[in-house]
């Protein structure tokens, strides 16, 4: 009697551990490669280190040092620049891509997709190796335009073409990217909406502004917050681009700025305390646009 | 017919995990089980490839002369000095031996003096008496609070590359000039409108007026620098406002220097310009020679050199700019043999001979430079010896003293000198804000820690 009901109560038992047993491959890696080296860097955030081994308390020292710099000001306003031109550049060319690839009129449509993706496949390092001849002073394919009017930007040189260069070399890599989410948006709208209101009468742009846009408002609201969380998270393309940030620290972003300080300039702390400046800065931005774009509405 | 124990079909879950639990135990056995090689391993860090080809074929023949060692070279390439910054902070996984670049090696030498990564080498440089035979003052880039933590691979000694043609062609017989002032006199007569539109079509020099590269070059020219001996901030010395004061002139006030053409001296836009006869000269430390004869070989035969215009007669007539040293790393479990290594690839005359074959690198060790080869005629300089003009100026290479705050103190200078060539702040507000600032961010640690 006794073996038999061992038996049933190791049965039980395990039914009830086993679903954590399975699931626990995901949490354990979490715990160590995820929630350990973030809390350690909250951690760390709170002291500043010296050296290899040395640390000391600062509490909230780096922080106040932090909202006092002026390099991390102008790497955040640099920042900004590019996540405006994103979402003001990019992002509309990637729809007027997206309208145009799903419209009836265009030939080769699978030839132009996969044309528009390819850049998103080449690593960004090599993109800032390609597009640092491309803004080539001399003989760069921008200024072969521009000399014509008697003008030779120093597009990597000069304080203020540098986050334009970067800016228009993110459209080029990610507007084919993002294109396809948007291509995959608008095919999804059925076909009665648009025939409903062509018998409204509603022209093309009025079926755009009151059928399309209100349709493609989830995929719209997804790529915003995903191109802004990455354009808070620019580092490789200026960073090659602009040979770390230089001219007047024109081209430094965040990251950037995270990344000479922790690697270059032995600070782990301050560079701690910029990642959770960031990372607060994303949040923030990210829930402000999911709310603007109405995504916690109730439909 | 053979079948196996268990069928892929009565496997817990079917097929897939099967095959994934046998590539796993595949992996497992061939990660561990490997058969350990017999002897003893030295694993050696490198980030630059010419280096890294000539240790290649070179290791071969240390491993034959001491039988039973392994050497592992592991080249990172620009990467290497974070992945070493890594595993000096985990105190784990760091290499015996290691090269680190001289921008670089600052954030190795923060904190305490013992907490330094490599192992001080000033003991074995002094028992077997190798301070005399190479360049002292090579030294300083690697040495912090009396301890030498590497041994330099180069002198990087800078000399004027000129294009002799188009000087000549302006009237100016390069080989007269023999200070800054006789050079800004002659960049005036050859930075020239040739087509009379307006603009200029040739520059005398080419200045970076992003980077310290050529500011700090001047500067330690006349035996300055951005600290002293000692650690104390001298960016803001007189002598540090006068040189940038100058810089600035050349840019502006004589207008006989262009800004580099691209991101660096060594973009493919400055050699354009170059080509272009845009540029007439440029100051040039060896190895950036070697990249001028791999990157422009088209322009071979056109290039003079000379010693850099002295800042008054008589003075010294060159600078040093760039380096790379090696050092044994506190990691290390056996420092005698990896000591064996290093003496072997960088004290090596005959080694240091094939060196400057393939990278025109001047070696450090004087008994190398009796060397025939450095007396060759150069034909990429028309057929001038300019291993022979380098080690003529190698003896006079001016100081420069390293820093643990170096990074960020450059970072801050290449900001100022961009400010000052620019006209947002005169050279002497830009250096003496950079002073207080560095002087600021040195000062909280010395408040945090009660030492530097």
């Amino acid at each position: 009697m006794d073996r038999k009901r061992r038996t049933n109560l190791l049965w039980n038992q395990q039914q009830k551990i086993a679903p954590y047993l399975f699931i626990a491959p995901f949490y354990l890696l979490f715990i160590i490669f995820m929630g350990y080296p973030l809390i350690s860097s909250l951690v760390m955030s709170l002291y500043e280190m010296r050296g290899f081994q040395s640390r000391i308390f600062v509490g909230f020292g780096n922080f106040t040092d932090l909202f006092r710099d002026p390099i991390f000001w102008k790497s955040l306003k640099n920042t900004a620049y590019f996540a405006i031109g994103t979402l003001t550049l990019q992002l509309p060319i990637a729809l007027l891509l997206a309208i145009l690839l799903n419209s009836k009129f265009v030939k080769g449509k699978n030839f132009l997709r996969l044309a528009f993706f390819a850049p998103v496949l080449v690593a960004g390092v090599f993109v800032a190796i390609i597009f640092n001849l491309v803004y080539d002073q001399r003989a760069g394919l921008v200024n072969q335009e521009f000399i014509l009017f008697g003008k030779e930007i120093g597009w990597l040189n000069e304080e203020n073409y540098v986050m334009p260069a970067v800016i228009l070399t993110g459209v080029w890599q990610w507007a084919g990217f993002n294109m396809i989410y948007f291509l995959a948006g608008l095919q999804g709208i059925r076909q009665e909406l648009y025939e409903a209101a062509a018998v409204d009468g509603a022209n093309w742009w009025q079926a755009f502004i009151h059928v399309t846009l209100p349709s493609l408002r989830p995929v719209i609201a997804f790529v915003v917050v995903v191109s802004m969380i990455g354009s808070l998270q620019l580092f490789d393309l200026p960073f090659i681009l602009t040979n770390g940030g230089e001219p007047a620290d024109a081209g430094s972003t965040i990251v950037m700025y995270l990344y000479k300080n922790g690697f270059q300039f032995m600070r782990l702390g301050y560079a701690a305390t910029i990642g959770w400046v960031l990372f607060f800065i994303i949040a923030i931005i990210s829930i402000v646009q999911l709310k603007l774009l109405g995504i916690f509405r109730d439909e | 017919m053979f079948r196996l124990p268990i069928d892929a079909e009565s496997f817990p879950l079917g097929k897939g995990p099967m095959v994934m639990l046998i590539l796993f135990l595949i992996s497992t056995l061939f990660i561990f089980g490997r058969s350990e090689e017999q002897g003893e391993d030295i694993e050696f860090w490198i980030f630059a490839n010419t280096h890294y080809e000539e240790y290649q074929a070179r290791v071969p023949i240390f491993e034959a002369q001491n039988p039973g060692v392994n050497v592992q070279l592991i080249n990172f390439g620009g990467t290497m000095h974070d992945k070493l910054l890594t595993a000096m902070l985990s105190n784990f996984g760091a290499p015996d031996l290691v090269e680190v670049e001289i921008t670089s090696i600052g954030r190795f030498l923060k904190g305490a003096i013992n907490e330094v990564g490599f192992v001080d080498l000033r003991p074995r440089l002094e028992s077997e008496g190798w301070m005399d035979k190479l360049v002292v003052s090579r030294f300083t880039p690697w040495a912090y609070r009396g301890r030498i933590y590497g041994i330099p691979h180069d002198l990087h000694p800078v000399v004027l590359l000129y294009r002799d043609d188009l000087f000549k062609a302006a009237g100016v017989e390069m080989t007269e000039i023999e200070t800054w002032d006789d050079f800004i006199a002659a960049g005036k007569k050859a930075t020239r409108d040739l087509d009379g539109d307006g603009k200029i079509d040739q520059y005398a020099i080419v200045l970076d007026r992003r980077t310290e590269s050529d500011y700090f070059s001047l500067l330690l020219q006349q035996g300055g620098g951005f600290f002293d001996e000692d650690g104390n901030v001298i960016i803001d010395s007189e002598l540090a406002i006068e040189t940038l004061e100058f810089f600035t002139a050349l840019f502006n006030e004589h207008k006989i220097a262009t800004p580099v053409y691209g991101t660096w001296h060594g973009d493919p836009s400055n050699f354009a310009a170059m080509q272009d006869g845009k540029i007439l000269s440029i100051l040039a430390p060896d190895w950036y020679v070697g990249i001028l004869k791999s990157q422009v070989p088209q322009m071979s035969g056109k290039w003079k050199a000379i010693g850099m215009p002295a800042w008054h007669p008589d003075g010294r007539r060159t600078t040093t700019r760039g380096g790379t040293m090696i050092g044994i790393t506190k990691q290390c479990e056996n420092p005698d043999r990896a000591w064996e290594l290093l003496k072997f690839t960088y004290f090596d005359r005959s080694g240091l001979v094939n060196r400057y074959e393939t990278t025109r690198i001047i070696p450090p060790l004087k008994a190398a430079w009796n060397a025939p080869i450095f007396k060759e005629p150069d034909v990429y300089l028309g057929g001038q010896p300019l291993g022979e003009l380098f080690i003529q100026l190698a003896p006079d290479l001016p100081p420069r003293y390293q820093n643990p705050y170096w990074s960020e103190a450059a970072d801050l200078l290449n900001d100022a000198i961009f400010a000052a060539v620019t006209e947002k702040q005169t050279p002497r507000e830009a250096l003496t804000d950079l002073a207080e600032k560095v002087r600021n961010l040195m000062a909280k640690d010395m408040d945090r820690w009660g030492e530097m």
